[in-house]
């Protein structure tokens, strides 16, 4: 494989993930699927503005898969396309011409694709809520729904802002991006002037909340399912609100953490430090509640349940070594090492994979009528959560021995050659990871047409989704009737006799 | 004998029909959404979408503050005197967009078609103007590629302008209707919520002369 191949793959793997299965899948898809159903809305605000947010999602991933048969291949810039390679042409690489052109291009689309689902599902919330459902009754799940549409409406109009100032230095000569002087193979760079330091601030001023945007509607989930299948009412409602606005509202000003090693001060680095760490407080009020509400519950360990616990350990896993890069000594060293790779795909990318997971173990009945297969459920989480952790957390290993990321070959470096045996077994491990989704895939496929037929509200579920009345709302979602066998009860289902 | 005098033969305007609300998607009558839902849908829906315009313009402004801090290449432009004219169009029109407005709200729908339409020709007025005085200063020498000044008036204009375009489009689709008499005191939601986005662009596009004309 070419180093070239390499990063193309790489960035196609990045842009791909980050955009179109961590934005689509918790936020669009399973949003648009639940929040009218929760809410007790017959249907979402705009849905001819949901369907141009679909098609325009679908045209981003088509200029996307393009680029990368554009002529010279694929862009080889990441998911982050820093300039000034990424703006100057195919000088700079073989990828960066057209391919690079068509990469901004699909990025664009889809920065208006995400906000005309943001501005839907943020007016859906505010104006269609059922007689009776207040804010403070919405399940949380809606909670972070709402949280996360309004992050994309914030994040991706800069995105937007971004994407027209490099689109202007790529096609048209402009130097919003270019520094002056700026050699490039040898070659100097005409004009310049502009800040390659300032896409940075823009792209991570939206990157950072873009983490959240993935991750807190798999929160909600969790919270949710937790107490369905706990049969308790949630631990601290009312701070899990405040909790998810507060990691919403302190993402959105730690984007600076992206930039230790960028330049950037240090009096601006120990405020973002302190920042960031910050976000610890309200992340364990989130995991201590989670904990809280599974605590001496009646324990229900159906897959989603299983992948709902997974997350909670992923994350926190994942976040610890947050609190390491959130150092900009320590972020000095492990930067441009695969630690960093390890952190963010378990906090990232299997942490909010396991919210999509268990969403779709529990709304399947929803979208199908029938149930996943519970044994084979089981053994992908089981697999899954293993092969995770046997691939994630002996990476960090190799970010400590300081193997850079974003390399396509190691074999070169004497410092590197005693991690070999370690680089043999993350591979092997990913291959494995990679296998066992198939049992996912399969079950997914075969329950759509084989499996067992559900019952009317198959979890005991106490949200209006699973509603067949119109009563109004009379209670939040996560409380008890006051019986001596109290259970959770549904949401606008009448107060039971007293015993 | 004469016929029985008609709203048709009378020439006058046709009843109107209260906006109907849209969210549910038709179909079930039971579960549809109260009238009133349509409306405030569509004025949240309008006041979020200027939430993220302004998020894209306040990203635009603050990297050309950076910008004009990092080097001292930034050569400053004079701004083109139509550009003047341009803003006196912008301002008036929405005060014609807005008496409009409370003129449907008391019913006074003729007088609503003539300020709506006055509001129109304004607003087009205003970017057949921003194109004059983009030629201007294609003529003076400032092009998009050059002096990072020009490059942000022109990057900020033009963002400005693609809004305008849009708002247009939808203060077009109300004259459509206004011509033939189809809103009215309960149909006006189109009416208020376009006349709002114009307001917002009026506000974004004083706000970014300000910033060319003492600042930048």
């Amino acid at each position: 494989m070419t180093p070239e191949l390499y990063l193309s793959l790489l960035t196609f793997h990045g842009t791909l993930m980050v955009f179109f299965v961590l934005t689509v899948a918790p936020v669009s898809a399973f949003g648009n699927l639940v929040v009218p159903g929760q809410i007790g809305a017959k249907e979402m605000a705009f849905p001819r503005l949901n369907a141009a947010s679909f098609w325009l999602t679908a045209l981003a991933l088509v200029v996307l898969f393009l680029s990368f048969f554009a002529t010279g291949g694929g862009p080889i810039s990441g998911w982050t396309a820093y300039p000034p390679l990424s703006v100057v042409g195919s000088i700079a690489g073989p990828g960066e011409g057209f391919g690079q052109t068509l990469w901004f291009i699909s990025v664009e689309i889809f920065c208006f694709a995400s906000l005309l689902g943001a501005i839907n599902t943020i007016v859906t919330i505010l104006d269609l809520r059922a007689p009776g459902m207040s804010l403070m009754r919405m399940p949380l799940t809606v909670w972070n729904w709402f949280v996360t549409a309004i992050l994309s409406l914030l994040a991706f109009s800069v995105l937007l802002a971004a994407g027209v100032l490099i689109m202007a230095d790529k096609t048209a000569g402009t130097t919003f991006f270019i520094p002056a002087g700026l050699l490039v193979a040898d070659e100097k760079i005409a004009g310049g002037g502009g800040s390659p330091l300032l896409w940075q601030h823009l792209f991570w001023f939206f990157g950072h909340p873009e983490v959240y945007i993935a991750i807190l509607p798999g929160m909600g989930i969790v919270s949710h399912l937790i107490a369905t299948f706990s049969r308790k009412p949630l631990f601290g409602y009312r701070a899990m609100v405040w909790a998810t606005c507060a990691i919403a509202f302190l993402g959105l000003m730690v984007w600076g953490h992206h930039m230790f090693i960028s330049g950037l001060s240090p009096y601006s680095a120990i405020a973002f430090s302190l920042i960031t760490m910050s976000i610890a407080v309200p992340s364990a009020i989130k995991t201590f509640n989670w904990i809280a509400t599974a605590w001496g519950g009646d324990l229900r360990l159906t897959t989603a349940m299983l992948f709902c616990l997974g997350f909670v350990s992923i994350f926190v896993t994942g976040g610890l070594s947050g609190i390491f890069l959130a150092q900009p000594s320590l972020d000095a060293y492990f930067h441009d090492t695969y630690f960093v790779v390890a952190h963010f795909h378990l906090i990232m990318g299997i942490a909010a994979l396991f919210g999509i997971f268990a969403a779709t173990f529990y709304w399947f009945p929803l979208m199908f009528g029938r149930l996943m297969n519970e044994r084979w459920g089981k053994v992908h989480f089981y697999l899954t959560f293993a092969g995770a952790y046997a691939l994630f957390l002996p990476m960090h290993f190799a970010g400590f021995a300081g193997n850079p990321r974003r390399y396509s070959d190691f074999t070169t470096f004497d410092f590197l050659a005693s991690i070999m045996p370690l680089h043999r077994w993350l591979t092997g491990v990913a291959f494995f990871l990679a296998a066992v989704q198939t049992i996912f895939l399969w079950n997914l496929f075969h329950s759509a047409w084989k499996g067992e037929k559900a019952p009317p509200n198959p979890w005991a579920s106490t949200s209006l989704e699973w509603s067949t009345t119109d009563a109004a709302v009379v209670r939040g979602p996560y409380e008890f009737d006051s019986t001596p066998d109290a259970t959770l009860l549904m949401q606008n289902e009448p107060v039971r006799e007293r015993y | 004998m004469p016929s029985a005098v008609t709203q048709s033969n009378l020439g006058g305007p046709p009843p109107i029909l209260p906006d109907l609300p849209s969210g549910g998607g038709g179909g079930d009558e039971r579960n549809r959404p109260d009238p009133g839902a349509s409306r405030n849908t569509a004025v949240t829906g309008i006041i979020v979408l200027m939430c993220a315009s302004t998020m894209t313009f306040a990203a635009l402004v603050s990297a050309m503050v950076i910008r004009r801090g990092l080097n001292n290449d930034w050569g400053h432009i004079g701004l083109p005197r139509i550009l003047y004219w341009n803003t006196a169009a912008l301002i008036a029109s929405s005060v014609a967009i807005d008496t409009a407005r409370r003129m449907l709200r008391r019913g006074r729908r003729a007088a609503f078609n003539w300020l709506w339409s006055l509001g129109t020709l304004l607003g087009t007025a205003f970017l057949a103007g921003q194109i004059a005085a983009w030629m201007e200063l294609d003529q003076r020498g400032f092009y998009l590629r050059g002096r990072p000044s020009s490059a942000f008036f022109y990057v900020l204009t033009w963002a400005h302008a693609a809004h305008v375009v849009g708002a247009l489009g939808a203060v077009l689709y109300v004259e459509y209707r206004a011509l033939r008499f189809e809103l009215g005191p309960s149909r006006r939601t189109m009416v208020d919520v376009s006349a709002l986005f114009w307001h917002f662009l009026d506000v974004l596009w004083l706000g970014i002369m300000a910033l060319f004309a003492f600042w930048a």
